[in-house]
């Protein structure tokens, strides 16, 4: 039986990398699977055609619907397909349990490279990016 | 097909905005197309764009130093000037000075965003979603991005300036990084770009890299062509002669990443910090060093490894299908 959600305005996918918060971006969908409202950026497409939510998205990843793992190997429309290594977005990055750790976690030397995400100096500084 | 007349707004410090512009308007020009180029990359003076380009394109260089309402008017000007076919902004939706927020709905033409990654914290505190939703495609070239599942939104392989039969042939690149005919040492090449203290600060890289390496290795510290300083080698664009390099020393940037991986160029490169971009996430750990320590440990180990380089013969420049995928938007409006 698929969860029901109540009438929403806002998406109620998690955001946050680092941090998990509600999304509360405005809805422009709902999932076609369980139905939450979710906004453009947390909005998934399953082989083209069916609109879900991240979570669901996640869920069909891990190869229980509809999914054949020989001919994933090639699918163009995985954002991995070109680097099958690349950072936290490599083939498995949404699959992997939280106990393990990937080569390309972050580590502190990855600080500097982000030390300026509170930066005020969006916009602003012409020649910061 | 008709030609197109083409707008590219690729405004952004360093030289990766310009480089990822530049490839996709030689690849229009090189289909017919008429291609106006804007950038204010603080290299761009020194760049001869335009041979590279061909005919078929016009770089507007604005002036890196201008204050924020300067360049906010010379974009204003650009874009206001001439109708065009298509308009294709490199990155930042919003526009590098949040400009084209106010500016697009004055746009007639279909508009193009090159979606690649960004800070997420600038995406959530500048509604960049909203940006987003006013272009009518976006292309994300090969890496993946905050909206690359956007329903208007197609991926590509990675964008490179050159095609890989525009590359110089092993030994003629030696040549072009000052080796002789018998010298028969492997070559690291300490790459100069980013922001310009960054291009000195590889000057000071590569002396280190050639006392630890005593005489195991050739070194040469590359710059732009423009950036011209003692002890340097002016090479633009360095993808050209990678056939030549045996170890690439860099950072993050999207080029010399993407470069490196479609040439089989090993690369020991660094996370620089900027502002949008994020290059810890994109280098690997194989490529990622995180000091200088470990960059000579690295370097050495890839020379040792070096011996008899696997390089593709080819690769896939997906900014073709860029191309393609932008002319029709552009007929379709």
């Amino acid at each position: 039986m698929r969860p029901s959600f109540p009438s929403a305005e806002h998406c109620l996918e998690t955001s946050g990398f680092l941090f998990s918060h509600p999304c509360e971006r405005a809805a422009a969908t709902q999932c076609m699977r369980c139905q939450k409202p979710v906004c453009a950026l947390h909005m998934r497409m399953l082989d083209g055609e069916e609109t879900v939510c991240v979570s669901c998205a996640r869920t069909a990843d891990n190869g229980d619907e509809n999914r054949d793992a020989s001919s994933s190997d090639y699918d163009e429309d995985d954002p991995s397909y070109y680097y099958d290594d690349y950072g936290y977005y490599g083939r498995g990055a949404w699959t992997t349990a939280g106990g393990s750790h990937d080569k390309n976690d972050f580590t502190e030397a990855d600080g500097e490279s982000l030390r300026r995400e509170d930066d005020a100096s969006f916009e602003e500084d012409l020649g910061g990016s | 097909m008709r030609r197109q007349h083409w707008r590219l707004y690729a405004l952004g410090g360093g030289l990766g905005h310009l480089t990822r512009a530049s490839a996709l308007a030689r690849a229009a020009v090189a289909r017919g197309h008429a291609v106006e180029l804007l950038t204010n990359s603080p290299f761009a003076p020194g760049l001869p764009l335009e041979s590279l380009l061909g005919p078929g394109a016009v770089v507007h260089r604005l002036d890196a130093r201008l204050d924020k309402p300067a360049t906010v008017a010379a974009v204003t000007a650009w874009l206001t000037a001439t109708p065009c076919d298509v308009l294709v902004v490199d990155t930042f939706p919003r526009g590098l000075a949040g400009e084209l927020a106010a500016l697009l709905p004055t746009v007639r033409a279909p508009r193009v965003l090159v979606h690649r990654d960004l800070n997420p914290v600038y995406v959530e505190r500048f509604d960049v979603a909203r940006a987003v939703d006013a272009f009518d495609l976006l292309v994300v070239p090969g890496e993946d991005a905050p909206f690359a599942h956007h329903p208007r939104a197609v991926r590509t392989a990675p964008w490179l300036l050159l095609d890989a039969d525009a590359l110089q042939p092993r030994e003629e690149a030696r040549r072009r990084l000052g080796l002789s005919a018998s010298a028969s040492r492997p070559l690291v090449a300490v790459l100069g770009c980013g922001r310009p203290e960054e291009v000195v600060e590889a000057g000071d890289t590569a002396s280190q890299l050639r006392r630890s390496l005593d005489g195991r290795a050739e070194v040469r510290w590359l710059v732009p062509t423009g950036a011209e300083t003692a002890g340097a080698l002016a090479v633009w664009p360095a993808l050209a002669v990678l056939p030549g390099v045996d170890v690439l020393v860099g950072s993050g940037g999207y080029n010399t990443v993407q470069e490196a991986r479609a040439t089989g160029t090993p690369l020991a490169a660094w996370a620089r910090s900027r502002l949008y971009d994020r290059q810890a996430l994109r280098l690997t750990g194989s490529e990622r060093v995180v000091d200088a320590v470990d960059l000579e440990a690295r370097v050495q180990a890839l020379l040792e490894e070096a011996g008899a380089p696997e390089r593709p013969a080819s690769y896939v420049n997906g900014v073709h299908a860029a191309v393609e995928a932008i002319e029709r938007v552009a007929l379709s409006a």
